[in-house]
């Protein structure tokens, strides 16, 4: 008996196919090419590679997720995953994209910034578009990556001139609806020389039965430049979500990324950022509350390439349920980044004898002057302290409370946009319970 | 107020109270003395409600209610305040919010609205100057990074937020230079009523010149093996706990 077999990638890969992208320009084209190019060698990666010894994607390969176009899309549910009271020029994308209707875009505003979707900048900004799209995301070697790169239907595009400052917060909300969807957002944001700007992107559901969101945020921050991006992964229980997120920083750059993982199936986040000048600043914190069956997975690579650059790791995690959170943090410093100052910290309490956390830091160091610290601690809910508040007359309850927002409050104050902070930490409030 | 009857506990299998009787009237101030590991904590920390301590025997009425039956949070509700021997450091929890958030908690299980900001503010100022304790405290994490004085002085500012009826002090003048001693009992004589009670858990009969005990008791092997009036406190002082340890065991 012969029977030609193809592979569960090559299905997956299969379905995928069929959108027209023919109308973009060559230099675009070609990222796409390259990346099909990458997938043929790739295949879904599995527990037995080192990165992914800890998440199971269980079985997604067979899962018959395809790009598809929301229809219908009804104003109210949208407005629903507004961000109250947040003054934000805001972007809506449904299954990856664009969403004009709901979206306010500013192109060129004052001549100072450019805020719209990548589909438009790829066709009226094209210079601004083409020395960074997929600079930083050519790595052969991750699936998901090119994966993205290959079937991405739009995503946001900001981009501030030198010198000017974003007048508000860009916020990119990235929805779901409909069954077996794969959505592949992709945001691009470039911070010209001593420009500003905060980003906000959250991701969430509108309904789905099961959905892929594979998402890629690329971030420049050129010399002097700030970038502020919050990160909210808010989206169903039946929904996988696998992101990159990159950023390269030259000379005297800060960049900050506060990543909160709330609400989803499964949640991976690989965060890639090279400190490629002299004097940078980057701050990734992770603010992570989970309950139920979630799965989290935050991968951190930051690498020092120069001298006299600051990194600065706070992940704290409050563990419900049967929940498990991962946390990797990878620190490398070239042997020319003298004085380099790495800190990281992941702690972690677990709130049941089923949640799991699991941490792990990896240092390569090759320069001699530098100071690099880790921490990390996997420990039960303080009961010393909890004591103390109830014997001061404060509920168990309210003393929970009190405690954890005590522990995770450290790393929401990062986020510096008020609305944005009471979002999250509302998010985070309601995971502090448990679920069954 | 209190009534402990042949109170028995342990802590992890071990017995450490063995049979432990005491009462306290209303207006009364009880010393506990006692060498180390005599079960002083623990018998503060078993009337607090810690949960780690198991009662294995015995009963204890505060005010005609089962006091063991009751969560940490109900006896701070019905008026028990235990100042501890080692105040916990809780970072991130602002000192100002905590306590706010004690005598709200402890005015909703009495039935009472919450204080309004003005009012608690007064009273926070009050109470403050009560201990001499420095506002910039009430910005800080509760106890993080405080002196051991600092840390000492907050127990009694937090008494008298709390106001109780019942204040169990353990060992609140250890480790407190003259000055800070004195502020310490002086916040405790304020306090002092004749409507309400303190038990003082002390090794030195110094704290006992500013506050004054109407009777003074010898803890030993989780037994309350002596008791007397402040004069015994300064036999104790001058000849240590041997002669009483060896007066229990002739009777035993
Ligand atoms: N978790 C525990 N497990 C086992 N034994 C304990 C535990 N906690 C306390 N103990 C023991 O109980 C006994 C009484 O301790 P306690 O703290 O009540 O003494 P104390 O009278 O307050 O002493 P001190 O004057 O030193 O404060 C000690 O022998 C102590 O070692
Ligand atoms: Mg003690």
């Amino acid at each position: 008996m012969s029977t030609l077999t193809i592979s569960d990638k090559e299905r997956f890969l299969i379905n995928q196919e069929g959108q027209d992208f023919s109308h973009e320009a060559k230099t675009f084209i070609k990222i796409r090419e390259l990346a099909l190019k990458n997938l043929k060698d790739l295949d879904f990666p599995t527990k037995k590679l080192e990165n992914w010894k800890y998440t199971n994607l269980r079985g997604i390969s067979k899962i018959e997720f395809r790009p598809q176009s929301a229809i219908n899309i009804i104003a109210e549910k949208v407005k629903a995953h507004k961000i109250p009271n947040l003054d934000a020029y805001t972007l809506v994308f449904v299954n990856g994209f664009f969403s004009p209707e709901f979206s306010d875009t500013a192109e060129e505003k004052d001549g100072k910034f450019v805020v719209t979707n990548l589909n438009t900048a790829k066709r009226k900004f094209i210079k601004f578009v083409e020395p960074y799209l997929g600079f930083q995301t050519r790595a052969k070697d991750q699936f998901f990556v090119n994966l993205n790169s290959a079937f991405s239907q739009d995503g946001a595009f900001v981009y501030v001139k030198a010198q000017q400052k974003l007048d508000k917060p860009v916020h990119i909300i990235n929805l779901v609806d409909g069954d077996l969807v794969a959505a592949y957002p992709r945001n691009l944001i470039v911070a010209e020389k001593l420009s500003e700007a905060q980003v906000v992107v959250s991701y969430e559901t509108i309904d789905t039965a099961s959905a892929l969101s594979n998402v890629i945020n690329e971030v420049f921050v050129a010399e002097g430049a700030h970038v502020q991006m919050d990160k909210i992964q808010n989206e169903n229980k039946n929904t996988t979500h696998i992101s990159a997120d990159y950023a390269v920083q030259h000379k005297d750059s800060t960049f900050t990324i506060n990543t909160i993982p709330a609400n989803g199936k499964l949640i991976r986040n690989n965060l890639s950022i090279l400190l490629d000048g002299t004097g940078c600043t980057a701050n990734l914190n992770g603010a992570i509350c989970l309950n139920g069956d979630i799965h989290v997975d935050n991968q951190t690579y930051v690498n020092h390439a120069q001298p006299n650059c600051d990194s600065n790791e706070l992940y704290k995690a409050v563990v419900n349920d049967q929940a498990a959170s991962i946390f990797n943090g990878k620190i490398y410093v070239n042997k020319i980044a003298q004085q380099t100052n790495a800190f990281q910290s992941n702690a972690n309490i677990l709130m049941s004898n089923d949640a799991k956390a699991n941490s792990k830091p990896q240092l390569e160091i090759y320069a001699d002057d530098v100071k690099c610290s880790h921490g990390c601690t996997i420990g039960q809910f303080d009961d010393e302290a909890l004591f103390y508040l109830r014997a001061r007359g404060i509920k168990e309850s309210t003393a929970k409370k009190v405690l954890l927002e005590a522990f995770i409050g450290e790393v929401l104050d990062k986020i510096k946009i008020e609305a944005v902070r009471d979002y999250a930490s509302a998010l985070i409030a309601k995971n502090f319970n448990s679920k069954n | 107020m209190l009534k402990i009857n042949g109170l028995k506990a342990e802590i992890n299998g071990k017995e450490i109270l063995k049979g432990l009787n005491l009462e306290v009237k209303p207006g009364e101030v009880h010393a506990i003395m006692g060498p180390n590991g005599s079960g002083k904590s623990t018998l503060a920390s078993v009337l607090a409600g810690r949960e780690e301590y198991e009662v294995i025997d015995g009963d204890v009425d505060f005010d005609g209610q089962d006091l063991l039956d009751l969560s940490p949070e109900q006896r701070a509700g019905e008026g028990l305040f235990l100042a501890f021997q080692y105040p916990v450091e809780i970072p991130g929890v602002s000192n100002i919010n905590f306590i706010k958030t004690a005598v709200n908690e402890v005015r909703e299980y009495n039935g009472l609205p919450n204080l309004e900001t003005k009012e608690f503010m007064k009273l926070l100022k009050e109470k403050q100057q009560l201990v001499e304790l420095s506002g910039k405290l009430a910005n800080r994490s509760v106890n993080e990074g405080f002196s051991g004085g600092e840390k000492k002085r907050n127990e009694i500012f937090q008494m008298a937020m709390l106001n109780p009826k019942l204040g169990i002090l353990d060992e609140t003048d250890s480790g407190l230079d003259i000055d800070a001693l004195r502020i310490v009992a002086n916040g405790v004589n304020e306090l002092k009523t004749k409507d309400n009670a303190f038990v003082v858990v002390t090794h030195y009969q110094r704290l006992l010149d500013y506050i004054v005990p109407d009777f003074v008791h010898v803890l030993y092997d989780g037994r309350i093996v002596k008791t007397g009036t402040k004069e015994l406190a300064l036999e104790l002082e001058e000849k240590g706990y041997d002669w009483i340890i060896d007066e229990f065991k002739e009777t035993v």
